[in-house]
């Protein structure tokens, strides 16, 4: 199936979520309502942690906040194009939604992952991006040309997501029920809301290696910031690739085991 | 003769007290069906927690140099930190997400025919798998106390108030789970009351860490009763009276959780509907 194939598909998923939306105004409403308290609370842990101390590790007031800018809008991408789809995730194991992606002509990955959308966290996406504008001279953030880098690392850290996401999810194949690893993954995703300089080696490696929670937004923003060494680019690459397969793997294995749950 | 061993008799005695203890028990059997899922559940919301604040101090105190932050050194914090995490395990879970998704889908009205209050009747089924956490963690907190040189008596004192705020923090949820009743939409503002009660609770740090021109704002809130008051009681920080005058202003809350819900919930049965057979 050629590249053109997808894009329509997309695109139709696209029209259908938006009309979707559309009609539920007030979610819209409550979605920026949720995420904007999100944002006040991580700027107010910072700020209480900053009335204390003067700097954290490597790490100044302004490059704190340019960083949650950074992770704000990385994950509101995330939230945008893949959050439902693995809220749904065990219902397409459990309750059989599976066997109907089956039945289509186009790869039921990509059905499963791009179904639903979340349009509204569109605004959440763009306040990210207004907080990074905000601190980036303060960070000491270079700008200029730079700010196409943005862009590339953005696209980094929305694949971490969906692909640690993804590692936590698919298990639904061999377990009954995922509540408890989903919630495990939520309490890990805490890592990934502190700059890394922070994290003791152990878990700082842990974070760029085995739980590569630190791709999201602060490998991003220190990359942004300071550059980063040319191994970190190759590590980057070589734990997603791993990432990448490891699901693709999995997936095929749970497809097999998979028994259709829908008469 | 033993009233007790005849049925009826029996039953006349202890109606009230039957479908709660029977609540209990199924909360239990259904928390711990899933055996390596609940254990997964405690060791993430407790192991997780605890590290990220582990990291926290490590980043202030060894790698960042400071030798104090609001008044408690490197070891203070972690006591904090190793205390405070005893008392997030009686959480009571999503139960209020659970009210409101009864109210949304209708499921309410089978309740509404039986001689059980639901609210009431969700907060029991979900205390009874924490009542069990509640214990452990009452254990290992005695013998933290006993390394501490503390009296073993405080961490007794600091669950039971911890379970107060526990209660409290239920009805307020409840209360605003009834919103359900009016907006398809309740969930989000129980989604903001978990984050508002996560930073004002002393969960992800001690509270007298907030500028004092701030701790007006989690000092008008009954969310500390259950994390950093106990914490403070347990680590010998906060005097009897002081624990005293705590509880105190707990029973006031309860009071005000208890009217919160009789309007809250009385209004918004008024105004359900039922659809379905």
């Amino acid at each position: 199936m050629g590249i053109a194939k997808y894009a329509e598909i997309y695109r139709v998923q696209l029209k259908n979520n938006w009309v979707r939306e559309a009609v539920y105004r007030t979610n819209f409403l409550t979605a920026v309502m949720t995420d904007a308290v999100w944002i006040c609370i991580e700027f107010s842990l910072f700020g209480v942690i900053y009335a204390n101390i003067s700097s954290l590790p490597g790490w100044t007031k302004p490059e704190v906040y340019f960083f949650l800018g950074m992770f704000f809008s990385s994950d509101a991408l995330f939230t945008i194009f893949f959050q439902r789809n693995f809220w749904n995730f065990s219902d397409l194991v459990n309750k059989g939604d599976l066997d109907i992606l089956l039945t289509k002509p186009v790869p039921p990955l990509f059905l499963a992952l791009t179904r639903w959308m979340s349009l509204t966290a569109c605004f959440n996406f763009l306040l990210g991006l207004i907080i990074m504008v905000r601190y980036s001279g303060p960070a000491g953030f270079e700008g200029g040309w730079h700010w196409l880098l943005v862009a590339m690392w953005l696209a980094i850290g929305l694949s971490a997501a969906v692909l640690i996401r993804f590692a936590f999810s698919i298990w639904i194949f061999w377990t009954e029920r995922s509540f408890a690893l989903s919630r495990l993954y939520y309490q890990f995703f805490s890592f990934a809301t502190k700059p890394d300089g922070m994290y003791p080696r152990i878990i700082r490696y842990l974070i760029l290696t085995a739980l590569p929670f630190a791709f999201i937004g602060s490998v991003p923003a220190r990359a942004l910031l300071h550059g980063l060494p040319v191994w970190q680019y190759l590590e980057i690459f070589a734990v997603l690739g791993v990432f990448f397969i490891f699901n693709y793997t999995c997936w095929i294995i749970g497809l097999k085991r998979y028994q259709s749950a829908s008469s | 003769m033993n009233v007790g061993s005849i049925p009826l008799l029996r039953e006349l005695r202890w109606p009230k007290f039957q479908w709660r203890i029977a609540a209990l028990k199924n909360g239990f059997q259904d928390a711990t069906a899933y055996r390596v899922e609940f254990l997964l559940e405690i060791a993430g919301s407790a192991f997780v927690p605890a590290a990220i604040q582990s990291v926290l101090w490590y980043a202030m105190f060894k790698i960042g140099g400071a030798t104090t932050v609001a008044g408690m050194t490197y070891p203070e914090m972690l006591h904090y930190t190793f205390m405070s995490i005893l008392f997030t395990q009686i959480r009571g879970g999503d139960l209020d997400f659970e009210l409101s998704e009864m109210v949304r889908s209708g499921q309410l009205s089978n309740y509404l025919v039986r001689p059980v209050g639901v609210v009431e009747f969700v907060w029991i089924r979900g205390i009874a798998p924490k009542a069990l956490i509640a214990g452990l963690c009452l254990f290992i907190g005695i013998g933290f106390e006993l390394y501490l040189g503390v009296s073993p008596f405080r961490i007794v004192g600091a669950m039971f108030l911890a379970l107060l705020g526990n209660i409290i923090h239920y009805q307020i949820s409840a209360a605003l789970a009834a919103t359900a009743f009016l907006w398809e939409e309740a969930y989000s503002m129980l989604m903001v009351k978990n984050m508002l009660v996560n930073f004002l609770s002393g969960e992800l740090f001690p509270l007298n860490m907030i500028p004092e021109r701030w701790a007006w704002v989690w000092k008008s809130t009954p969310f500390y009763l259950y994390v950093y008051g106990p914490t403070q009681f347990a680590l010998g920080r906060w005097s009897t009276a002081e624990y005293f005058h705590q509880l105190l202003f707990a029973a006031a809350w309860l009071v005000v959780g208890w009217l919160l819900i009789r309007i809250t919930w009385g209004l918004g049965i008024k105004r359900y509907l039922s659809l379905g057979g």
